[in-house]
């Protein structure tokens, strides 16, 4: 037996095509014994990486190719078909370019390729298997001028590639083959045409099959293949099927294809550094600058240590390049005034501190800088970095400009498939009812941890047949994980010296005008390439208007370094749990445990970030930590190790950093292993397996000498964190924001808001709740109005009164607006007609401004305002002259004047908001909610006792963190009210609790600290009450 | 004039419950991205509303049976209500997708007055029923507002109805969307606040189809009435809402249309003497059941029996999920039976049907049948025999796989005896059908058995050797 390389081979990203996954196909081809294996997927490479991953420690050799069916028929009248495999790391290039080539011609997902492609791509180093038509499809002459046509273009890199599938008129299909070979005197070479890796496979291929031809496989046979030998079959069986040259011919093409994925050497753009300089002496100019910023009276001893140790590191695993490529981006944005801030583990060091990519002083947090880039595990650096989100389009036209399209492009992020969507396909393939199985989809519980869900579903009544049922759930789980399609990353951008249509290919993203390469961030980072993470954050935007207002108002400019540090009554503030608009810090979650964790310092800041996140309260962290915190538990640590790990959170792991150190030092993993545990954690939802990971840690604990209950414990707390603990790095970075905001809120709150309404939409508040929290805090908000406007809210007079801008007017566009304030005579508009003319203002903008009541210096109300401009009898233009002397139209008697009601009705409606009363202070008064306390009562209420309450619904929360219980936020004219309901309470009452948007609850108070609960029991849906309050009001938000 | 108008807030559904005993909360969905259309009562008290997502709508009642609406459905239930209203009154008229309307002025003295013509349709609602909200008015507009708003009351005095008509809130007025919400913009809130506006300066702020549609109201525009007559076809569906597994099932439903048959007949003064019958299953063909009279016919209960006669006979292949009762023959009351069989005005698919239901009378139905294709691996199913009074024409071509095939597929493959004599080829290996619980896994040849003849041939599994065809 001469051996065997398949060659022919499709993964799952050809997509609802293969039935495998790359690695299942590598491990499979090593554990048959093959020689090599090439991933062949649809004009794709994306499989490559993952079957690199999985072949690294084999001896089968990998071998890169793509599959391809042209468009169109260039000879005769067969379409040809054919796989290209790469010779060398030139040829994989020139596989990249055609398969760039065919992916952007066409819609996301598609490609398309002409006979002509092939002769304007030069493909002199790729190897071309040609799949002869079906003898259905062709007679024999139609199929040898298709096969002379193709080999004219590769000449003696050309084979016929046969299969053995076994299917009806296989003889005459071979003998074709054999006459088409001696006509064209080329090789031909054995294939599988492989799908799947296992026969196992073939009812899943069936169903992807049937999903592509989007039909139940009862209509899909004509699609389905008769049966399942497209897999790779074991080395005796290819000896049965075919002649032995067949088989020496795919050795002898394996021989030939000498390129490996690992051969891909990413070579950083060199732009950057100037020609007489090292990249290195590059990189240490730029440091030096930045400490003498950074450290104006010299930089202290222990600090030069630092940077003098990270510089090394970075020399030795060449990385200049990447930091000198954030430093770019990041110098371009400061340039630009765009704020930005780097985290994650490396943005923590020195360097970066003094590069400016972070603000992050290491004076402040000696023990972060522990875990800068770590050398065992060979991964680039990961830094992020975020930009004003409204402006980070200009940081990557920046990237696109300075690199060109042809050397930068998006990172892919692959689409899989989840529970959800794998039912709902599995299901569709089998036929059952597609209602059925929504109803199905939307009765799971899929927080339930009690009840996995496919007891849910059998509970539900899918199927009584349990042998359908088994079926069904085998190919649910089968299915699980498997790509559906490549989406484009959040921020996470390749950039390369070469083409990067030369490294990897390149395709449409679903956004116009923004492509993406085929491979994801893990790809990369297998395969050792670097990319740069351009995110957008929406609290810097807010804050670089912030600053800029408080410059304009202090009269010199103000910037983040210019807040002073720790400030008491910022944090006084902050342990009021008065966060609304704050960084991080303003969810209900996170309004709650300021009070209780009562932050007095930046570093309680990072904790504040990081432990209200489903990990630590999982884990049941929260609790611990606070007693010890508060003095009411003492801490003590088994070692000193550990109390290295721990001691800065008190004996409590908080941090994901701190999960995997404590692996480490209590269980003697290694920083490799601990990294695996890493990953496993983040992957433990969907794939959830860590008990491989649980026997090693508990016997590492024990041999350590802790007792089995702490290593229980501990397990237990590794667990909790699941891929949601969050970094101690990251946390880090955003603390300073969070502080920044805060100290805002507190000194300047006119401009916080100012700044927070420019720059919706962002965080967890509607501007409504904002600008109630703004006159709560003493901000005088005025109205919009076209004598008074522009399209953003601005702060006026020496008393710095917020007035809102024409923004908040639906349906008004930000043009027309601009226009209104830009024409706006000195005196103002003084009626409909001038300002529709100077102004140049469309019907409908009129409408919008009616709508608002934006126009009460010459309008009497809205209805008399509407009234006026919807007569279009009188054509604008006709009067432009004579506008000046234009006679009023007279008011039309019989239309009614506006109720308060209606005009806060029609305010809401217009504009998302009132500065008239509160709905419920009208209801209140008009004797509706007789006996409901108002928010502001209840903070004085005692704890135990019953009370009603009554508000607008803003808020209906079910965290995964608080299993059962859902938090509803009421809103009344004093502030907000919080609700908790529990699963039994909601069960019964599932109509007023899903449905009402005005809702009264009696309950009884809870009281912990200064946070207060109302414990719901019976829920009542008023919403009727906002529709008699006055008229409609169907979309009252 | 006098126009009735009558609203159905849910017929579709009112249709589905009348052949369904449980009492669980029904919705009807419609669209891609799942939406209630129709919600019952019960479905209602639990908040289920039309417009909302299903996934609300599951959130608040979790047991809530749904029903996915199939395109033109209620188009059809729409007509079989205006079948029994013609009964009525002879100019009726369609409002898709949930109205009726009736010109009632002319048969008030046929009545005995409006109340007598008020009774006798809500008497016929109630028969059938339905839910509907009626209300008279002088123009169809004024009369479809009142009944869609539910406010019609049996009056024909001209300023009671125009007092219900101004007070219609503007909502209800059935202004397009973009008026309704100008309207409301101007402070307005109901119908009669709108047309006590000044005409002239109001006609110069309203699209001209919002003005033509308050002149159509008011009758100062006229709003012709295209008059509806029924087909010369009765077509019936029952839709169930759980299969139905025993034929003792289908005879409650089946009765239910054999009389609305009957009634359609004895109004039309006709008989028949041919009922087509369709099962609908979940999967697969419906079966098809001809019924022949001995003689023409009006009586349910002749139908009936001759039905269950039928269903007991034949026992049902699969769950039902519904049924449909088709007529296309009518004969007067008077022509004598047979007068125009195999005459020469008879068409010949006519003849051909019942020839062939003359042959599977005397031979049972499954003795006559027709060969069909299917897209198949599985050799055994590549092909069905479908009934053979099937309607060719319905039938969408089939893709025919590749493969040689015998011309002699055995029924049941019997054990191969010998060793073949030749192996001419092979192996073809199928292996499918794992989906339906009839899966196959084999491996076919071509051989030549030593006497001589071509056979198609298998082993199995379990490696024996079965012989599943002959080749001519």
């Amino acid at each position: 037996m001469p051996g065997y390389a398949e060659l022919f081979c499709v993964s799952n990203f050809t997509f609802l095509t293969g039935a495998s996954h790359p690695h299942e196909l590598a491990e499979r081809a090593a554990a048959l014994g093959y020689h090599a294996l090439a991933i062949t997927d649809a004009c794709s490479v994306a499989g490559i990486p993952r079957a690199w991953a999985a072949l690294k420690a084999q001896p089968v050799k990998l071998i890169t190719g793509s599959w391809f069916q042209l468009s169109d028929a260039p000879a005769g009248e067969a379409r040809p078909s054919f796989v290209l495999l790469a010779r060398t790391r030139k040829g994989y290039g020139q596989l990249c370019r055609l398969i760039t080539t065919g992916r952007r011609r066409a819609d996301k997902g598609q490609y398309q390729l002409h006979g002509h492609d092939l002769d304007s791509h030069c493909l002199d180093d790729c190897l071309c298997l040609w799949q002869p038509p079906p003898l259905a499809g062709s007679d024999a002459q139609q199929a040898l001028a298709c096969g002379e046509w193709l080999q004219q273009r590769f000449h003696h890199r050309f084979w016929i590639a046969a299969s053995r599938p076994l299917e009806a008129d296989e003889e005459q299909r071979l003998a074709r083959i054999r006459w088409l070979a001696d006509q064209l005197r080329c090789p031909i070479v054995a294939t599988g045409e492989v799908h799947m890796h296992s026969r196992e496979r073939q009812p899943l291929q069936d169903v992807l099959t049937a999903l592509r031809h989007r039909c139940t496989l009862d209509q899909a046979s004509p699609h389905l293949f008769p049966n399942g030998e497209r897999y790779l079959r074991p080395l005796p069986v290819l000896q049965r099927l075919f002649p032995e040259p067949w088989l020496r011919e795919t050795l002898r093409i394996a021989e030939a294809c000498t390129f490996e994925p690992g051969a891909l050497r990413y070579e950083y753009p060199a732009d950057l550094v100037p020609a007489n300089e090292t990249p290195t002496d590059h990189l240490r100019r730029r440091v030096r600058e930045g400490e003498r910023r950074r450290y104006p009276e010299g930089t202290p001893e222990r600090v030069r240590d630092q940077i003098r140790k990270e510089l090394a590191l970075i020399e030795e695993l060449k990385y200049e390049h990447y930091f000198l490529t954030i430093h770019d981006i990041v110098r371009f944005a400061r340039g630009q005034g765009i704020l930005c801030q780097g985290r994650g583990s490396a943005a923590n060091s020195v360097v970066c501190y003094c590069l400016g990519m972070t603000e992050v002083n290491p004076a402040k947090v000696e023990l972060l800088f522990e875990r800068f880039i770590s050398r065992d595990r060979n991964e680039p650096p990961d830094i992020d970095v975020d930009f004003e989100h409204e402006r980070r389009e200009d940081v990557i036209q920046y990237i696109y400009r300075r690199y060109t399209r042809e050397r930068a492009a998006l990172a892919a992020t692959v689409i899989r498939y989840r529970p959800r969507s794998a039912i709902r396909d599995v299901g569709r393939a089998l036929g059952f009812d597609p209602a059925l199985v929504e109803q199905l989809l939307e009765a799971i519980d899929w927080r339930d941890r009690d009840t996995d869900w496919r007891q849910q579903i059998l509970d539900k009544g899918l199927t009584r047949n349990p042998r359908i049922a088994d079926r069904f759930f085998n190919l649910v789980n089968t299915l699980l994980g498997f790509p559906r399609h490549l989406s484009q990353h959040v921020g996470g951008f390749v950039i390369s010296a070469g083409p990067l249509a030369e490294l990897v290919p390149v395709e449409n993203a679903a956004m116009a005008d923004r492509t993406v390469i085929q491979w994801d961030k893990d790809d990369l980072k297998s395969l050792g390439l670097m990319k740069v993470d351009v995110l957008a954050l929406g609290m810097l935007s807010a804050l670089r208007k912030a600053l800029a207002l408080i410059g304009e108002a202090r009269g010199t400019p103000f910037t983040l370094q210019d807040i002073p540090p720790e400030d008491p009554d910022t944090y006084a503030m902050l342990c009021r749990g008065d966060s609304i608009g704050v960084f991080q810090v303003e969810s209900r979650a996170q309004i709650n445990m300021l009070p209780r964790l009562r932050p007095t310092t930046w570093y309680d800041l990072v904790i504040q970030v990081a432990i209200v996140r489903p990990g630590p309260i999982q884990g049941d962290m929260v609790h611990p930590y606070l007693r010890r915190r508060h003095g009411q538990e003492p801490v003590a640590y088994p070692n000193d190790a550990i109390r290295q790990v721990l001691e800065r959170t008190l004996g409590v792991p908080i941090f994901q950093e701190q999960a995997i150190k404590l692996a480490m030092v209590a269980a003697g993993f290694s920083a490799g292993e601990a990294d695996q545990l890493r990953r496993a954690m983040a992957a433990w939802k969907a794939h959830g397996d860590l008990t491989p990971f649980r026997d090693k840690l508990i016997a590492g604990m024990l041999e350590r000498g802790h007792d089995p209950e702490f290593a229980e414990r501990l397990y237990q707390q590794i667990c909790g964190f699941g891929g949601y603990g969050f970094p101690e790095s990251h946390a880090a970075s955003f603390a300073l924001l969070v502080y920044a905001s805060a100290w805002i809120k507190r000194h300047y709150p006119a401009m916080f808001y100012c700044a927070l309404l420019n720059s919706q939409p962002m965080g967890f508040y509607s501007p409504s709740q904002l600008v109630q929290d703004a006159r709560r805090h003493g901000v005088t908000v005025r109205p919009a109005d076209v004598n008074h406007s522009q399209w953003q809210h601005t702060l006026e007079g020496p008393e710095h009164h917020l007035r809102l801008g024409l923004r908040l007017i639906r349906g008004l566009p930000a043009a027309s607006a601009e226009r209104i304030h830009r024409h706006r005579p000195r005196r103002g508009y003084r009626d409909t007609r001038e300002l529709r003319r100077l102004a140049r203002l469309s019907q409908r903008d009129m409408e919008c401004l009616a709508g608002a009541n934006a126009m009460p210096g010459f309008t009497r109300n809205r209805h008399q305002a509407y009234w006026e401009l919807l007569d279009h009898e009188v054509p604008a233009a006709l009067f432009a002259e004579a506008g000046e002397t234009e006679r009023p139209e007279p008011p039309c008697e019989q239309l009614p004047e506006p109720s308060e009601g209606q005009d806060i009705l029609a305010d809401y409606h217009s504009q998302g908001l009132s500065l008239r009363r509160h709905p419920l202070a009208l209801l209140r008064e008009q004797g509706c909610l007789r006996h409901c306390l108002t928010a502001e009562q209840l903070t004085t209420a005692h704890p135990g006792r019953p009370v009603q309450v009554a508000g607008l619904v803003t808020g209906r929360q079910r965290p995964s963190s608080a299993a059962g219980v859902t938090f509803v936020t009421l809103e009344d004219e004093t502030g907000n009210v919080n609700v908790v309901v529990w699963l039994a309470t909601a069960r019964h009452q599932r109509k007023p609790l899903l449905t009402a948007r005005l809702l009264h609850v009696q309950g009884v108070v809870e009281r912990e600290g200064e946070v207060v609960h109302v414990m719901a029991g019976k829920l009542t849906d008023l919403s009727h009450l906002i529709e008699t309050l006055p008229v409609r009001s169907r979309d009252f938000h | 004039m006098l126009w009735l108008y009558l609203h159905f807030p849910h017929m579709l559904l009112d249709h589905l419950r009348r052949h369904r005993q449980s009492s669980r909360p029904l919705a009807i969905l419609s669209g891609q991205d799942p939406r209630v259309a129709q919600a019952c009562p019960e479905a209602r008290a639990l908040g289920i509303t039309a417009g909302m997502r299903l996934k609300t709508a599951l959130a608040l009642a979790p047991n809530l049976d749904v029903i996915q609406t199939q395109p033109g459905q209620d188009t059809q239930v729409l007509e079989a209500q205006a079948r029994w209203l013609y009964r009525c009154a002879a100019h009726i008229a369609l409002r898709p997708p949930d109205g009726l309307l009736a010109e009632v002025a002319s048969l008030q003295r046929l009545y005995g007055g409006l109340p007598g013509v008020w009774q006798t349709v809500a008497q016929a609602l109630e028969t059938h029923q339905l839910t509907a909200s009626m209300a008279l008015g002088h123009t169809p507009e004024a009369a479809r507002l009142l009944a869609r708003a539910d406010q019609g009351e049996c009056t024909a005095d001209t300023a009671r109805i125009r007092h219900r008509v101004t007070g219609l809130p503007l909502s209800q007025a059935g202004f397009d969307r973009t008026t309704t919400e100008r309207l409301q913009r101007l402070g307005l809130t109901r119908l009669g606040e709108v047309l006590a506006l000044p005409p002239a300066e109001l006609a110069r702020r309203l699209s001209p189809d919002a003005l033509s549609h308050l002149q159509k109201i008011q009758g100062t525009r006229p709003d012709p009435v295209q008059p509806w007559h029924p087909p010369h076809v009765f077509r019936q569906e029952v839709d169930f809402l759980q299969d139905i597994e025993q034929s003792q099932g289908l005879l409650f439903p089946l009765q239910r249309v054999l009389s609305e048959l009957e009634e359609e007949l004895r109004w039309r003064q006709q008989d028949t003497d041919s009922l087509h019958l369709s099962l609908r299953h979940r999967q697969g063909d419906d079966s098809r059941i001809h019924l022949r009279t001995a003689g023409p016919e009006h009586r349910a209960e002749a139908f009936l029996n001759l039905a269950r006669l039928h269903l007991e006979r034949h026992p049902l292949s699969a769950p039902v999920t519904g049924l449909r009762v088709c007529v296309r023959r009518f004969l007067a009351r008077d022509a004598s039976r047979g007068q125009d069989l195999f005459g020469k005005h008879s068409h010949p698919e006519e003849a051909w049907h019942t020839l062939a239901s003359r042959l599977q009378a005397r031979l049972g139905a499954s003795a006559l049948q027709r060969l069909v294709p299917r897209a198949d691996h599985r050799p055994e199913r590549a092909w069905a025999a479908a009934g053979a009074l099937g309607e060719p024409h319905q039938q969408r071509p089939v893709p025919v796989l590749p493969g040689h095939r015998p011309l002699w597929l055995l029924a049941s493959p019997y054990p191969l005896g010998e060793a073949p004599a030749a192996w001419l080829s092979g192996p073809e290996r199928i292996r499918s059908g794992w989906w339906d619980g009839q899966p196959v896994q084999r491996d076919y040849y071509v051989v030549q058995l030593a006497d001589g003849p071509l056979a198609w041939v298998f082993r199995d599994l379990r490696n024996d050797w079965f012989i599943h065809g002959w080749f001519g």
